[in-house]
């Protein structure tokens, strides 16, 4: 199966032209102006580029749509319908995870005639939704109409790696209709956000569904967004009697067994790897990890997606056969965000001698798709192995700018750093520190023991400048995200 | 899903189905060297070779053949490459004219050198045939003559000049030798798998590879087949030794400053095989490596070889020397100059983590309630393809990869290759190649290990605990028994174990 496509992805189908009326007064057509960072040269700002999505008016003066018509915007116009005038936007919230995001509109009058939109449930299977939004083939707002395929658990292809209930629709999408509102009897039951490229499926569409919109808009309410938490940790189903009979289960359906619980994470301490999961929250846990909601059987990590940081998940577990009850408070453990895609950030790193050093994260290992094995091992294993524990960041010899002082270093391009001068480097911070020691040599040590890199001091400071002036490198190191 | 590697079909079909193109032969005129008395020194060798499907341990591939040329030696040996007869099942020689054909079987084989000689059922057979010497060393820009053959065997001589001599990698990747590359545009022709090349009548290697855009063949040269032949008329094979470091060059002067290096050349330790005679004899990581026997060694591992010029020092230590021999490596730590004796070894397989290679011999396996269990090996991994690093599951290319720096007594990679869907592994089907570390209870660390915590189940249960999730899988030991007779019916497997 091949990955979902390009974010722009936006499903229109309208059950009544009443209502179409009704409805642009409520949505807006968004310009962003974005600025990506490169990776490569992460010293410079990056490439402008433009892009156009939906957005509609909710309540509070505030206009929503996908965190990704708006990720790395620099400059944001939004228009109405029947508008000419374009007003400035700012982005209120955003919400990666999920691909959510709010703007505000500076200038008053902006609201003056517009509709907020009131937000309904989970539409039934079968039923038709209409989509609203500005599709490529002309700016004027279109209209579009489906049924709800599916109900299910989606990866986010926004951050690509939350997944959350999402909604099928079997309208077909096309790029600049992100964050436009799906409608059924007059309010919001989704928000389009992503599909499959006619290469792929035809005709699948996903909306963002009102639980989802909901724990945004209510993460939000304390003036800030705090993420998703987890549970962190994997569970394996329970269909194999003998397996059931071993962990004391009687013959009835329920309960998956955990296999994993990553440290750092909220169930760390807490949950055991052999503990049985057989409530959540009271919802019975069939062996299959589902449990009964919505009128349907899903995922048992659905209890824990509504909840918020702080708050708490009861589980019923067994555990060496005796029923225990488990409270866990909720966070959301960092380690995971290394392998999203990191948007509103700017790359870290550090130029010495030539060498440039940046800590590994998705962006970065997507910009280079580095082959390195040693370095692919600690990122893909980042969470799973542990990894962080010991390395909270994955400090890579990413780049060589040409120069006598690194006239031999070519070879460890993408080798990852162990030590400077003895000092272990656990994050970029620590290399900087040790290139700030005055020493005669410094002597950069990877991982996998091969020959280190040594830089004479001398060599390095009068490198400095030529290297700087060459490249046109504007600065040498960056630690603010 | 499971990809099947072509690699090895490709060679073959690269030199039988290149196109033909005209090029004459050109004919060998030094004395000796007549067609009539080559052809008694030649055999074509037609090997049936069969592999082991490593996905399905029980079952052999579908038989392939190989056909090549081999070189008559002193003693009624027929000298051939390795790969040639890997995994044959039945050997057939002939001689050139294809008049008379009789059985032969391997003598000595040894895959890392690639080469293999092969002794004909029927003595007699090679009655009337002549051997051939073997040549001293070239050097570049010598001429050498491969010989191939037509159906009606006559001889189709192909002149070329060797380009390098160099010490490189050979097919089965477990060791570099040296190796002669030979400009020469060799013809399509029929049982061309592995060739004879003279130079004035003597035998001076084995084309083993043939690479048809830059006509150039890779050949096993006399230097290796000496080694190879030694002590043929004994019982116990020396092999070839494998010192069991890696090095850095040392071309950086920043570097060499700081290490305190003044004299010329020098290399770098940067990892010890384990239990290889250089960790034996106390080389250390980051030792810098002078001299080898009195050799100096350059800043690139080079020596100066009184017969083939400046070459990788492990022609010396692997193929020039033989394990039991005591080599003097002059080395530089901390500042101080040290003589360290380093007696030379053949790699010994049990010292290896993951098998390179498993020529000749079936894959293990144990097959528990329909959970496969095998030890991880590099024919295993080369399953997926020739891209099987980046397509195999990467915790086990890790393995791998990173095998060195595993503990000294990690043992063997056990894995879950498969499952086979019973009544018992309900619920499991979908797991495959993760890493077993324990069976009731006990630590597994060999496919024997395994099938003996077997026998012990606790409470009734077969517990085998993993590396990755699920952690822990639970079957049934006495349903496991009593549905073995249906499993092994099920699925034609002939036994499930095989140790």
């Amino acid at each position: 199966m091949s990955r979902l496509l390009p974010l722009f992805l936006l499903v229109l189908f309208a059950v009544a032209p009443l209502n179409a009326v009704e409805i642009s007064r409520s949505l807006v057509r968004i310009e962003a102006t974005s600025q990506e960072p490169n990776y490569k040269s992460p010293w410079s700002p990056g490439d402008v580029s433009s892009g156009v999505g939906a957005g509609f008016v909710v309540a509070g003066k505030r206009i929503m749509t996908n965190a990704h018509v708006v990720s790395n915007a620099r400059f944001l116009t939004v228009f109405k319908e029947g508008d000419p005038n374009p007003y400035i936007a700012k982005v209120l919230h955003i919400a990666h995870d999920c691909d959510l995001a709010l703007l505000s509109i500076d200038n008053p009058e902006f609201f003056k005639d517009t509709l907020p939109l009131d937000f309904g449930g989970i539409p039934e299977i079968e039923s038709v939704v209409s989509a609203y939004g500005y599709p490529v083939g002309g700016t004027r707002l279109s209209v579009t109409r489906g049924i709800v395929s599916r109900i299910d658990f989606q990866i986010y292809s926004h951050s690509g790696m939350d997944s959350h209930l999402a909604i099928q629709i079997d309208a077909a999408i096309n790029p600049g209709n992100s964050g436009g509102p799906v409608m059924q009897n007059g309010k919001v039951v989704g928000v389009a956000f992503q599909g499959y490229s006619g290469d792929v499926a035809q005709n699948v569409g996903y909306m963002i569904p009102t639980p989802v919109i909901h724990r945004f808009l209510k993460d939000v309410e304390d003036g800030r967004y705090d993420r998703y938490v987890d549970l962190a940790l994997t569970y394996s189903n329970l269909f194999n009697p003998a397996a059931r009979r071993a962990l004391g289960l009687d013959g009835d359906n329920s309960g998956v067994v955990v296999s994993s619980v990553y440290s750092g994470g909220a169930s760390d301490g807490i949950v055991s790897p052999g503990d049985v999961i057989l409530k959540i929250d009271g919802h019975t846990v069939s062996s299959d990890g589902t449990i009964p909601l919505l009128n349907e059987a899903v995922p048992l990590d659905e209890v824990v997606e509504r909840k918020f940081k702080g708050e708490k998940v009861k589980l019923d577990i067994l555990r060496d056969g005796k029923p225990t009850t488990l409270i866990v408070p909720l966070n959301a453990p960092w380690p995971f965000k290394l392998q999203s895609h990191l948007y509103d950030e700017k790359p870290c790193f550090v130029v010495f001698g030539g060498l440039v050093f940046q800590p590994a994260d998705q962006n970065f290992m997507e910009a280079y798709d580095p082959s390195d094995q040693r370095l692919n091992y600690l990122f893909d294993y980042f969470v799973s192995d542990e990894i962080h524990l010991a390395r909270p960041e994955i400090v890579v010899l990413s780049n060589i700018l040409p120069d006598p002082v690194n006239a031999y270093a070519e070879e460890f391009r993408f080798s990852v750093v162990d030590e400077v001068n003895g000092h272990p480097i656990k994050t970029l911070e620590d290399i900087v520190k040790a290139f700030d020691e005055q020493t005669d040599y410094y002597v950069i040590q990877f991982a996998g023991g091969g020959r280190p890199i040594v830089l004479d001091r001398k060599a390095v400071d009068e490198a400095r400048p030529r290297i700087l002036a060459r490249y046109a490198v504007t600065s040498e190191k960056n630690l603010e995200k | 899903m499971k990809a099947i590697s072509l690699q090895r079909i490709l060679w073959v079909a690269l030199l039988f189905l290149c196109p033909l193109w005209v090029a004459s032969a050109i004919a060998d005129t030094a004395p000796g060297a007549s067609d009539a008395s080559l052809s008694q020194s030649l055999l074509r060798v037609n090997s049936t070779n069969q592999v082991y499907e490593f996905f399905q341990p029980w079952i052999k591939k579908p038989p392939f053949s190989r056909r090549g040329i081999g070189a008559l030696l002193d003693g009624g040996r027929i000298l051939v490459t390795a790969e040639l007869v890997a995994n044959s099942t039945f050997i057939e020689i002939e001689k050139p004219a294809g008049t008379q054909k009789s059985s032969a079987v391997v003598e000595r084989i040894d895959y890392q050198c690639n080469l293999a000689v092969l002794r004909p059922v029927d003595l007699a057979f090679l009655e009337g045939m002549k051997p051939l010497d073997l040549n001293g060393p070239l050097r570049v820009g010598d001429e050498a003559t491969v010989l191939q053959l037509e159906p009606n065997g006559d001889i189709a001589r192909t002149l070329g000049r060797i380009t390098s001599i160099s010490v490189g990698s050979y097919p089965a990747e477990s060791g570099s030798f040296l190796l002669f590359k030979l400009g020469a545009p060799l013809q399509q022709r029929d049982g061309s798998f592995t060739l004879p090349a003279i130079n004035k009548g003597r035998l001076i290697g084995m084309v083993m590879r043939y690479d048809l855009r830059n006509q150039s063949a890779d050949i096993v040269p006399t230097a290796v087949i000496r080694h190879f032949l030694q002590g043929l008329d004994s019982p116990a094979y020396p092999g070839f030794g494998r010192l069991g470091i890696s090095f850095a060059q040392l071309r950086d002067p920043q570097l060499r400053r700081f290490i305190g290096l003044q004299e010329p050349g020098g290399i770098y330790v940067t990892d010890l095989a384990p239990r290889g005679p250089a960790s034996i004899a106390g080389i250390k990581k980051r030792d810098v490596i002078l001299a080898v026997d009195g050799l100096p060694i350059d800043q690139d591992g080079n020596y100066e070889d009184p017969d083939y010029g400046r070459i990788l020092f492990s022609h010396l230590t692997n193929t020039v020397k033989y394990p039991g021999d005591v080599l003097p490596f002059k080395i530089l730590r901390d500042g101080k100059i040290l003589e360290i004796p380093v007696t030379m070894q053949a790699a010994n397989r049990e010292d290896s983590i993951i098998d390179e290679h498993l020529f000749d011999e079936p894959p293990k396996y144990v097959i528990l309630g329909g959970l496969v269990f095998m030890e991880l090996s590099r024919p295993y991994l080369k399953e997926w393809g020739s891209k099987w690093t980046s397509n195999a599951p990467q915790r086990l290319v890790y393995y791998d990869v990173f095998q060195n720096e595993l503990p000294a007594d990690r043992g063997r990679i056990v894995i879950l290759s498969q499952v086979l869907p019973t009544s018992d592994t309900i619920g499991y089907q979908d797991l495959d190649n993760i890493v077993v570390t324990k069976l009731n209870g006990r630590s597994v660390k060999s496919l024997a290990d395994l099938s003996e915590a077997a026998k012990q189940p606790v409470d009734g249960f077969q517990k085998i605990e993993f590396e990755e999730d699920p952690k822990l899988l639970i079957l049934d030991a006495a349903s496991i028994e009593a549905h073995a007779e249906t499993l092994k019916e099920h699925y034609a497997i002939p036994s499930l174990e095989r140790l």
